[in-house]
């Protein structure tokens, strides 16, 4: 194959930690674009893109990758550092399905002529990535999904619908996963393809959540060619793939980060309202402070098992739990506190530091997306502590 | 059993071998019979003498005493993973105490010292005079809640910065039952008190005290440890409606939030041992980790009564004895309000965004 070059030649790896922590501080401060600092909503493609593609030109968009895919081959103690700079900055998310989702899964599973296809464009920008998994049907019980793919002989026909699919209308690629065989048990008949968002026969309907953000839309599925070149890894077995990719999302989700972000909110709120020093307003803002700390330190814990090299287990399901449940927590004592303020659409007085009702509202769907608490909790049963 | 059943990386893989013999050494000696528990409750001095000189043997008593003084000189890191064993066990013998009275009585230079580590004599701290704090008391009044007293051979009497030593001769006790069948004593000297072995303590005994409440939080999660594995025994084998209940997803719900409070617990427990073993630590961490412990042991201790049903209202069930032994370590050396309340004041906020 043609190595993909990398940008970035220095192999980062070698800096000790606080150097490397130093190195991108640096860089990141000099570099992220201001306006977009600690953004309320997940930005949108036209948003993001200015920064992503400064990412993409220094060679830092995929800290992940192996370097001869044009990522940075970091260890996992220096991803580690990564994120916590990004976090530490304020940094928004970008556009990243084709990042953290789908480049790893290529990587893992694909042939060389997909990586050769499909990893240059994730790293130029051009493609841009969605991730088609959910449907109306078919949330907490994924596995029963029924978008279908049938054989056609040169490619597959593509019927039925997704939901929840972010970004979804910044994207010119979605990967899927599809039914592929309607008689095996539901997890062993589905696979994974790839599809252009130009292709006839697909539609994109935005939904708008209760942030009155189109984050989330409706992709419909009507007949759609799909060459069979884009199904990645073996037929039928899409579901194990999407399934091992997940730990990332796990863990992304358990990040002290929102709560720790919430906090200091409810801080600044109090202050303005007059409650600080209120002895029964200290010893609840005591408790979610403890929380806080408690989780990092929990946190902390799966940080070194990723650093150790070593897989993550169903375990960290509870950082999950933890960490939506006292978001939320944070952001109803703001509510709670703020009174008539928290009514407001907007920010209180101007402040955009001050905004409960935006804030509590931010919190809720944390407990839902990347399986539900409920979820969660059935994980822990059944695979961490065995029942039944 | 000995291994962290979070399945997560200890903090520090280097001590993982000197914990892992603490933990064997912890159970060999303790075991896990409880008619042995049950056998001394409600009776004085409720603990066995012998098996505290065998801990003192063991080096236990003098686990962080320093090695030149006579002690093991061991870390935090080993002294949470014994005090676990002993709340795993609901062990009555009142180790943390002594471990205090050691830590003092090296602090202060004296000779009774070596009789202290080996278990000889039992020297038990008086320090408080009232419920609900972590403030040595002054003066030469009552001092309350000392753990099983009617065992001591000595107390030692704190009064402000100031330590007394008293034979347990010299003072007037009274005793009084605990849930857990122990006993607090009242301790007053009966001739007012003696000339101080050691004055200007302040800085040691808050230390003392402090690294008793983090001794006292890992005890805490021992007894949650136990409990939570009776529970899940019995989910998986208690039959009703005709399959086993661990099959019902209120009771799989409740018990997940129990396995969340004891993994925040070990975390909080265990960076805090590992951050003062690093000299990075001090009473905040201390602070946040007994808050933690008391906190998820009450909410553990309770869903396991709860999900046992009757049967765990029963005396003849062992997970009621620690349920009450976790009535008893939580409101000692601090409870959750006051050591939250502690963090608060002693770890100032960054500001992140």
């Amino acid at each position: 194959m043609n190595a993909i070059t990398p940008r970035e030649t220095q192999d980062l790896n070698l800096l000790p930690d606080e150097e490397f922590r130093q190195h991108i501080r640096s860089w990141i401060e000099a570099n992220y674009p201001a306006e977009i600092r600690n953004p309320e909503k997940r930005l949108h493609w036209d948003e993001n893109k200015p920064w992503y593609m400064k990412l993409a030109e220094k060679g830092w968009l995929c800290p992940g990758w192996p370097r001869e895919y044009g990522g940075l081959g970091l260890s996992p103690a220096k991803q580690i550092i990564w994120t916590e700079e990004l976090e530490r900055w304020g940094c928004a998310r970008t556009n990243d399905h084709g990042i953290v989702m789908l480049g790893p899964l290529v990587i893992r599973y694909g042939t060389e002529e997909q990586k050769q296809r499909f990893l240059p464009k994730i790293l130029s920008g051009e493609h841009v990535w969605c991730q088609g998994y959910s449907e109306p049907n078919s949330g907490s019980d994924l596995a029963s999904l029924r978008t279908e793919a049938v054989d056609a002989g040169d490619h597959y026909v593509v019927n039925g619908q997704k939901i929840w699919t972010t970004l979804a209308g910044d994207a010119n690629w979605i990967f899927l996963l599809v039914r592929t065989d309607k008689e095996a048990k539901k997890q062993e008949g589905i696979s994974f393809l790839l599809v252009d968002m130009t292709t006839p026969g697909i539609t994109v309907r935005p939904i708008i959540n209760l942030e009155m953000h189109d984050e989330f839309s409706e992709v419909f599925f009507d007949n759609v060619k799909v060459p069979k070149e884009n199904l990645v890894g073996q037929l039928n077995k899409g579901w194990d793939m999407a399934k091992a990719l997940l730990s990332f999302e796990r863990i992304y989700l358990g990040s002290p980060r929102q709560s720790a972000y919430a906090l200091t909110r409810l801080r600044q709120l109090a202050e303005r309202m007059g409650v600080a020093e209120d002895p029964v307003f200290a010893a609840t803002y005591a408790k979610h402070r403890c929380d806080l700390e408690d989780l990092k330190s929990l946190y902390s814990r799966y940080v070194a098992v990723l650093k150790a090299g070593r897989p993550l287990g169903a375990d960290v399901s509870q950082l999950k739990i933890v960490q939506s449940e006292l978001f939320q927590r944070i952001t109803e004592t703001a509510l709670e506190i703020a009174g008539e303020n928290g009514a407001l659409f907007g920010p209180m007085e101007g402040n955009r530091n001050l905004n409960p009702g935006a804030l509590y509202i931010q919190a809720r769907p944390t407990t839902i997306y990347g399986g539900t608490s409920e979820i969660q909790r059935n994980i822990i049963s059944k695979n961490v502590l065995e029942l039944g | 059993m000995s291994a962290d059943p979070t399945g997560l990386a200890p903090f520090s893989e280097d001590r993982a071998e000197s914990i892992g013999m603490i933990r064997d050494s912890a159970q060999g000696l303790l075991g896990s019979d409880m008619k042995r528990v049950r056998a001394l409750r409600f009776t004085e001095p409720g603990f066995d003498p012998a098996l505290l000189r065998a801990m003192g043997e063991a080096g236990w008593i003098g686990l962080m005493v320093e090695e030149a003084k006579g002690g093991t000189g061991l870390g935090h890191a080993e002294m949470v993973a014994l005090a676990e064993e002993m709340g795993r066990a609901c062990a009555p013998e009142p180790l943390t105490a002594l471990q205090l009275s050691a830590a003092l009585l090296a602090a202060a230079g004296h000779e009774l010292l070596e009789q202290a580590l080996s278990g000889e004599a039992i020297v038990l701290t008086a320090w408080q005079d009232r419920a609900g704090t972590l403030e040595p008391a002054a003066g030469d009044g009552a001092r309350r809640f000392v753990p099983m007293a009617a065992g001591a051979t000595h107390f030692l009497f704190v009064s402000g910065g100031d330590l007394h030593l008293l034979p347990a001769a010299d003072v007037a006790l009274e005793t009084e039952q605990r849930q857990d069948g122990g006993h607090f004593g009242t301790v007053r000297p009966k001739n007012g008190l003696p000339a101080p072995i050691a004055t200007g303590m302040g800085e040691a005994i808050a230390t003392a005290l402090d690294r008793a409440a983090l001794g006292t939080a890992a005890e805490l999660l021992g007894g949650m440890e136990a409990s939570f594995a009776m529970t899940l025994d019995y989910l998986r084998t208690r039959k009703q409606f005709g399959t086993v209940i661990g099959k019902f997803q209120a009771l799989q719900h409740k018990a997940a939030d129990a396995r969340v409070q004891l993994s925040l617990a070990r975390a909080a427990v265990e960076e805090a041992a590992f951050e003062l073993d690093e000299g990075a630590g001090g009473p905040a961490i201390v602070a946040r980790a007994k808050a933690r412990a008391s906190d998820a042991a009450m909410a553990v201790q309770q869903a396991s009564l709860q999900l046992h049903g009757g049967i765990g209202y029963t005396d003849e069930y062992d997970q009621g004895l620690h349920l009450r032994r976790a009535m008893v370590l939580v409101p000692s050396f601090g409870g959750a309000a006051l050591h939250r309340a502690r963090f608060m004041a002693l770890e100032p906020e960054t500001e992140d965004a």
